[in-house]
C-alpha cells in the first residue's frame, strides 16, 4: 500500500521536466561532493614506472612523497584525475589568472585552482545541507508528533515553545551562538539544526491532529496498540510526505544560510574551502577578477535552484491540486 | 473580539518570558568562564585595566555571580527599563547605540516592504488570473530564479557593475551620506540619501518580492476556485469586479499575516546587506558587535529583535481576526 503511494508520487514527479532536471543536478552535485578527492587531486590515480605500479591517490607511498608527479621528469604511464590540482595547492607564479587552458576556471590570489576549490567546496554545502536538515527534521518530527498525538496541555505547552523559538530571527540567533561558541563545521550544523525545526514541528503536529481521529488509528487503539506503535507505524508514515517537501526546501535554505555565514567569516574555517568563503575572499579582487565573484555565487545559485525545483516538483506530485508554493 | 485580544495579550506573557529566558541562557551557557570568554576578544579593550572594570560591570549586569533565576530576574528588570549596559567598543550606553541605528534599518525595511507589496501583489494577481498563459509561465520562472539568487552575491555584483568605477559608476559604494552633502539643503541631502539606498533596497527587495508574488499567485488561485467566485461570475458580474472585489479581497488575508513573518527575515537579511554596503543600521551594528564580541550589544539586539517579532506576530493575528470574521467567531487559538 505504501509502496503504491510513493510510486504514484514518483509517476507524478516525473511529469515535471524542470523538477526532474533539478533532481539530476542535485544527484550530480552529490556525486561531485562524494568523489571530490578523486575529481580534483594533484596525484595520479595510477602511476606505472620501471615495472612498478603505484596508486598515489589512494596510498601515501614513502618514495613518492613530496614529488610532483605531474612534471615530465617522472616518466611512465600516468592516469590523472580530470582536475590536476588539489584545493590547497598554491602556485605563486600564477596568481589571479583568468579562466584558461591551464586553469579552467582560473586561480585565486594564492594561485590555487578555482575549479579544484569549487569541487572540494561543494562538500561543505552538500553535507551541511543534509546533516543540518536531518537534525532539525528529527527534532521537528519528535516534538511535533508528541504535541499532535497527545494534544491537551502538552500541545499547549509545546505550541508556546514553538512560538518562542519562531520569534528569534534565526539568522541572527545563529550568528550570536557562533560568536559565543566559536565557528566550526560542527557548530554551524548543530546551530542550524536546533534553530530551524519549528516549521517541521508545526507541519507534523497538524498532520497528527488530523490523522489521530481517523478510523485506522482509532481501530488500532481499540485493539490495544501502544502509543509508540500507533505513532511510528500508523500515523508517521502518513505524515511524511509534507515533511519531505519541507525538508527539500529546507536543504536549499540551509545551503543559503551556510554560504551566507561563510561569506561573513563565521562558517567553515580555512583551509577547508567553501563556496561562501571563496566568494568572500573575492571581494578584494572583485574589480578585476570577475571569475572569483561570479563562479562561486553561480554555483550556490544553481544548487539552491535545483533543490527548490525538486521541492516544488515533490509538492505538486504529492498534492496535484496545490498551485505552486 | 475583546475577549480574544485579552486572551492573546495574556498568552504573550509566557512567550515573552520564554524569549528573554532563552536569550539569558545563551550567555549563562556560553562555554568557559565569562571573563575568559572576554580575553579572547579583539578590539579596543585588549589592554588590561579598563577591561577588568568593564567586565565586572557586565558580570553585574547579567548577574553571573548569582543563581540563574535570580540573575535572570534582575537582568530582565534592567532590560525592561532599557538599561542594556554599555557597549564595549566606545563605552556608550547600548540603548543609545541602538537608538542611533534603529531608524536607519527601519527606514530601509519600510521602503523595502512597500516596494515588495507594490510590485508583487499585481504581479501575482495577473499571473493567477491568466494562469497558464505565456506571461504566467515566464513570470513564474523569473520569480523562481530571483528567489534562489543568494543576496550577498547579487549585492557584490551590483557593487561591481554599478558602483565601482570599473564598469558603470552610477551609485555610491556604501554609506548613507556623501561627504559633500553635509552643508547642502535638506532636499539635496534627502536625494543623496535615496541615491545611497538604491542598491541596498534592490538587494533586499528582489528575493522577498519573488516570494510574495508566488505566494499571492497561490492564494489567488485558491480563492478563484471557490464556489462564491463561480457564483459571482454566474450572476453576471464583470470579470474586473469578480477579480478585484470578490477574489482579491479574500486573498488579501494571508498577505496580512505574512508581513509579520517577513520582518525577522528582513532583519536577518540586513546583517549582510548593511555590512556589504556599510550602512550604519542595526544589521551592521550587530555584525560589528559579534565580530568584536561586544556582548551587551549582542544580547540587547537579539532580545529586542525577538520581542519585535513577537509583537509583529501578535499584530498580524489581530489584523487577521479583524479582516476574517470566521476567526473572530471561533476565537479559538
Amino acid at each position: 500500500m505504501r509502496r503504491g503511494y510513493w510510486s504514484g508520487v514518483w509517476r507524478e514527479f516525473r511529469k515535471n521536466r524542470l523538477a526532474v532536471a533539478g533532481l539530476g543536478v542535485v544527484l550530480a552535485l552529490i556525486a561531485v561532493a562524494v568523489l571530490a578527492p578523486l575529481l580534483a587531486n594533484n596525484r595520479p590515480y595510477c602511476y606505472v614506472t620501471e615495472g612498478k605500479v603505484y596508486f598515489p591517490i589512494f596510498y601515501d607511498y614513502q618514495e613518492l612523497r613530496d614529488k610532483d608527479l605531474r612534471k615530465d621528469e617522472f616518466r611512465g604511464f600516468k592516469i590523472f584525475p580530470p582536475v590536476r590540482y588539489s584545493y590547497s595547492e598554491y602556485d605563486l607564479n600564477s596568481i589571479v589568472t583568468g579562466p584558461g587552458r591551464r586553469h579552467l576556471l582560473g586561480t585565486d590570489e594564492q594561485g590555487r585552482d578555482l575549479l579544484a576549490r569549487m569541487i572540494h567546496g561543494s562538500r561543505v554545502s552538500i553535507f551541511i545541507g543534509f546533516i543540518a536538515v536531518s537534525i532539525y527534521v528529527a527534532i521537528g518530527i519528535f516534538i511535533g508528533s508528541i504535541a499532535g498525538y497527545y494534544g491537551g496541555w502538552i500541545d499547549i505547552v509545546i505550541s508556546r515553545f514553538i512560538e518562542i523559538v519562531m520569534c528569534f530571527p534565526t539568522f541572527f540567533l545563529i550568528l550570536t551562538i557562533l560568536a559565543l561558541w566559536g565557528p566550526s563545521l560542527l557548530s554551524v550544523m548543530v546551530v542550524i539544526g536546533i534553530t530551524s525545526w519549528t516549521g517541521i514541528a508545526r507541519i507534523v503536529r497538524g498532520e497528527f491532529l488530523k490523522l489521530r481521529e481517523t478510523d485506522f488509528v482509532v481501530a488500532s487503539r481499540a485493539v490495544g496498540a501502544r502509543d509508540l506503535w500507533i505513532i511510528l507505524r500508523h500515523i508517521l508514515p502518513n505524515a511524511l510526505a509534507p515533511v519531505l517537501v519541507s525538508a527539500t526546501f529546507g536543504i536549499a535554505s540551509t545551503i543559503l544560510i551556510e554560504s551566507s555565514l561563510s561569506f561573513l567569516g563565521f562558517g567553515v574555517q580555512p583551509p577547508t574551502p567553501s563556496w561562501g568563503d571563496i566568494l568572500s575572499q573575492s571581494r578584494d579582487f572583485m574589480d578585476f577578477a570577475w571569475w572569483l565573484t561570479f563562479i562561486p555565487g553561480f554555483a550556490i545559485f544553481i544548487t539552491i535552484t535545483a533543490y527548490n525545483l525538486v521541492g516544488e516538483g515533490l509538492q505538486e506530485a504529492i498534492d496535484p491540486k496545490s498551485p505552486g508554493r | 473580539m475583546k475577549k480574544y485580544i485579552v486572551k492573546r495579550l495574556f498568552l504573550l506573557v509566557p512567550t515573552l518570558l520564554g524569549i528573554t529566558f532563552i536569550t539569558y541562557l545563551m550567555i549563562r551557557l556560553a562555554p568557559g568562564d565569562y571573563t575568559k570568554l572576554q580575553l579572547g576578544m579583539e578590539g579596543a579593550l585588549k589592554s588590561g585595566s579598563i577591561s577588568k572594570e568593564i567586565l565586572e560591570q557586565e558580570k553585574k549586569l547579567y548577574g553571573l555571580d548569582k543563581p540563574i533565576v535570580v540573575g535572570y530576574a534582575e537582568w530582565l528588570w534592567k532590560f525592561a527599563r532599557l538599561d542594556f549596559g554599555t557597549s564595549r567598543k566606545d563605552g556608550r550606553p547600548v540603548a543609545q547605540r541602538i537608538a542611533d541605528a534603529l531608524p536607519i534599518t527601519l527606514t530601509l525595511n519600510i521602503i523595502t516592504m512597500i516596494i515588495i507589496y507594490i510590485i508583487s501583489i499585481p504581479m501575482g494577481i495577473i499571473s493567477a488570473v491568466k494562469k497558464g498563459s505565456l506571461y504566467d509561465r515566464f513570470s513564474s520562472l523569473l520569480l523562481f530564479v530571483l528567489y534562489s539568487l543568494p543576496h550577498f552575491w547579487i549585492a557584490l555584483l551590483l557593487l561591481l557593475y554599478l558602483g565601482s568605477g570599473e564598469y558603470l559608476n552610477l551609485f555610491p559604494l556604501g554609506g548613507i551620506h556623501s561627504d559633500w552633502a553635509g552643508g547642502a539643503g535638506p532636499l539635496v541631502r534627502f536625494l543623496d540619501f535615496c541615491w545611497h539606498l538604491v542598491l541596498p533596497v534592490i538587494t533586499l527587495t528582489y528575493a522577498e518580492f519573488a516570494f510574495l508574488a508566488r505566494y499571492t499567485r497561490a492564494n489567488m488561485l485558491e480563492v478563484i476556485n471557490q464556489q462564491y467566485i463561480m457564483t459571482a461570475r454566474a450572476k453576471g458580474l464583470s470579470e474586473k469586479k469578480v477579480v478585484f472585489v470578490h477574489a482579491f479581497r479574500n486573498s488579501l488575508i494571508p498577505l496580512v499575516t505574512l508581513m509579520a513573518t517577513l520582518l525577522p527575515g528582513l532583519l536577518g537579511g540586513t546583517v549582510i546587506v548593511e555590512s556589504i554596503f556599510s550602512i550604519p543600521g542595526i544589521g551592521m551594528l550587530s555584525f560589528e558587535a559579534i565580530l568584536s564580541r561586544d556582548i551587551p550589544v549582542i544580547m540587547a539586539i537579539t532580545t529586542i529583535a525577538a520581542v519585535l517579532t513577537l509583537l509583529g506576530i501578535l499584530l498580524a493575528d489581530l489584523m487577521y481576526s479583524l479582516v476574517d470574521p470566521r476567526i473572530r467567531l471561533e476565537a479559538k487559538l
